[in-house]
Order: structure tokens, then sequence, then C-alpha cells
């Protein structure tokens, strides 16, 4: 893993671009390095990339990446990397989109993408917080957050994207972080193996607008805190990921475990899996059921017109 | 064999990309990278830098780079030519 900066910035990046317009310290330059590190590795061409983002901080990265790129509108770049990959299926798509972006305002075209098994690589940055807009409450936001739209602390529990994908059923699903650099870049080439839709959520800072009215104003700080709020899944945690899903419901009273200390006043049960959580290795992406059905469909009217 | 070397490796870093966020200064295990007044990262100690590249790695703006000494552009080579 040891892929030179200025390597990545002559073939992979658009150096007319840069510097980029995120704020010092944000996370999407390491996960943009990432991408390109993952690419590299598997040997893929520029020409049979394809990254398609939203609206966001995050959809900046298909202008500094040196890839076909398409910036769609608010929350559709699913329905965008469909249409993609069912005209151009030899071309690997990445689809790249924040919190806000991926989860509320294109939920429903986040779902149809996972409940249709598009062949997509899809990465949702997660930074608790709609960045781009001045740091509004996102469906990420922890509970007891402050943001620029809740003065008085957030009341919403924080939404699940693994629950989401668990219930859509992807076929893949991954959480890293942007301290675990080494981690992302595996995740990311482990993700582009997969046939069908491989999501993998990425957890970012945002310690301009979310971390300073959240006592972590640094980012260096922040992004040195995801270490202890998160950690790495082991194999046992892989089998309870292929568990069914078991929903709590709203007014249940949590159970505290014995152990409280030693994760800066959160319990254990608090922190949040990284690395691969679902895997299913023997999924088929919609592209390529769809491209034999139509061969099929096209032997069959042959055979039926002599 | 293949332990840690040190003094070998140079430090590359581009005022023109780097926005001064802290994480190079941060993340350096063996105090290489120090922050100057304008909190723009400076190398004083390239002599303790063992080339673990966490600084390049969690550089979000591509603005630094550790050049190991076969690297076209490490100064041994501009002094030589």
């Amino acid at each position: 893993m040891n892929l030179q900066t200025s390597v990545i910035i002559r073939d992979y990046l658009r150096p007319a671009m840069l510097p980029t317009t995120w704020c010092p310290g944000c996370g999407l330059g390491i996960i943009m390095s990432s991408i390109a590190q993952a690419i590299h590795y598997q040997g893929l061409r520029k020409d049979d990339v394809a990254m398609i983002s939203g609206i966001g901080c995050t959809g900046r990265m298909s202008g500094y990446m040196d890839f076909n790129s398409i910036h769609t509108t608010h929350g559709r770049a699913p329905a965008f990397a469909t249409g993609l990959k069912m005209a151009r299926p030899d071309m690997h798509v990445f689809v790249i989109m924040g919190d806000g972006d991926a989860m509320s305002i294109g939920g429903n075209h986040l779902l149809s993408a996972m409940r249709r098994n598009i062949d997509v690589t899809a990465i949702v940055v997660n930074n608790s917080i709609y960045g781009l807009t001045g740091g509004q409450t996102s469906p990420t936001t922890p509970r007891d957050s402050k943001t620029a739209t809740a003065r008085h602390r957030t009341f919403e529990r924080a939404m699940e994207l693994e629950v989401l994908a668990r219930a859509a059923g992807a076929p893949f699903f991954a959480r890293a972080t942007v301290n675990h650099t080494a981690s992302l870049t595996k995740l990311v080439e482990r993700a582009m193996q997969i046939s069908g839709f491989a999501l993998i959520e990425v957890i970012s800072n945002c310690h301009v607008l979310y971390g300073r009215m959240n006592d972590t104003p640094e980012a260096a700080t922040m992004i040195a805190r995801m270490d202890v709020q998160t950690w790495r899944s082991t194999p046992a945690l892989q089998k309870r990921a292929e568990r069914a899903v078991r929903m709590t419901a709203a007014g249940a009273t949590p159970v505290e475990p014995e152990d409280v200390d030693g994760f800066e006043g959160m319990s254990s049960d608090q922190r949040k899996d990284r690395g691969v959580i679902i895997e299913n290795r023997g999924s088929v992406g919609f592209s390529r059921r769809y491209h034999s059905l139509l061969e099929e469909l096209g032997n069959d009217r042959r055979s039926g017109g002599e | 064999m293949s332990g840690i070397q040190r003094g070998v490796f140079a430090i590359r870093i581009d005022r023109n990309y780097c926005k001064a966020c802290g994480l190079c200064t941060a993340w350096c295990p063996q105090g290489v990278i120090v922050e100057d007044a304008d909190l723009y990262p400076v190398t004083p100690g390239i002599a303790n830098c063992i080339n673990c590249k966490l600084c390049e790695r969690h550089c979000p703006d591509f603005a630094i780079e550790v050049l190991p000494p076969e690297h076209p552009d490490h100064p041994i080579h501009a002094s030589a030519g």
C-alpha cells in the first residue's frame, strides 16, 4: 500500500481543479485517495470507470477525479447509475453520495437500487450532518447533539444504514472510517469485486460544522476519536450479521452492559462495527441478469420466426 | 534485514495544495513534522522519518509526499546532478 501521492494526482485526479474547495482537514480527500488507490490496485483503466455523484460536499468528488463523471441532481445518483449501467454494462460504476443525499433526499432511489441489485459500487460518506448547506440536522445526526437547526440538541434517533441495507437486501455492506485508511482502501477493493449493489458507509468528519458545536473543533481529534467509536468486526459478528433483522421497539429501555469504562464514557454497546458486515458472494447483479434475459428473448424470437 | 531505516527518506510538502489542517502533524509518530508560525507543516526532524506514510495517507489535499531514496525527486539526486 504505497502509491505515491504524485502518482495519484498525475493519473487519477484533475490537477487543474486542485486544491479542493473542501474545508481544511475534511475526510473527503482521504476517501478520494483511497478510491484512486483501489482502482489502481484492481488494475482498471480510467476509461472503464464512471463516477456518479449527487449534490453536496461529496458531489464535487466527481469533478476532481479524472474518470467518466456525472454530477447529478440531489439524491438521484443511483437512478443515473442505473441508466448508465444498463447502457454500458462493461463500465464499472461508482456512486458517491453524502448521508443526507443518500438517506433522506435520495432515500427512495437508494432503496430501489438496492432492491434491484444494480451493479454499482456505492460509497455513502457519513459525516452526521448536511455539510454544504450550513450544518442542518441530517438523518444520521446522533441523538443529543447540537446542530445549526437543533440548538437545543436533536431528539430524533440516528438512522442506521446497515439496517437499511439488510432490509433492502444489498449483497455487500461494509463500514469504514477515514481514520483507518488502509482498511478503507481494502474495503473499496473488496466491494468492487461484488456483482450487485455493494454499499460502503464511510464515517467521515465535519469538524467545522458538527464538531465545533459538539466539543471536537479540531479535525485531528475528531478523526482520532473514530478509533474508539468503531471497532473491527470479528467472525463472531459476521455470524450475527447473517441472522434476521431484529428491530428494537421505540420505547424499549436499552440494556446497559457492565463494562462501561474505557471508551470515553460510551458503552461498548454504542460502538459501531467496522469492516465487512454483509457479504453475499453468490449475488448476481441486475444488469447481468437483464442482458442474459435479453439474449434469451432474442433467441426465442429468432427461433419463433423461423 | 528489513529493520526500520532512518535518515534516508525525504518529505515534500506542496504549499499550493496544503491547507494547514494539522492532520500530518497529529499523526506523525516520530515527531518529524511540526507546525510553523503559520500552522503549515515543516520537517525539522526529517532524519527520524521511518517511511510509515501516515502523513501521506491522511493528507486530504494531496499536499505531502514521502520520497524514498530511489525516487527521482529525492534531494540526493539533485545534489549528485
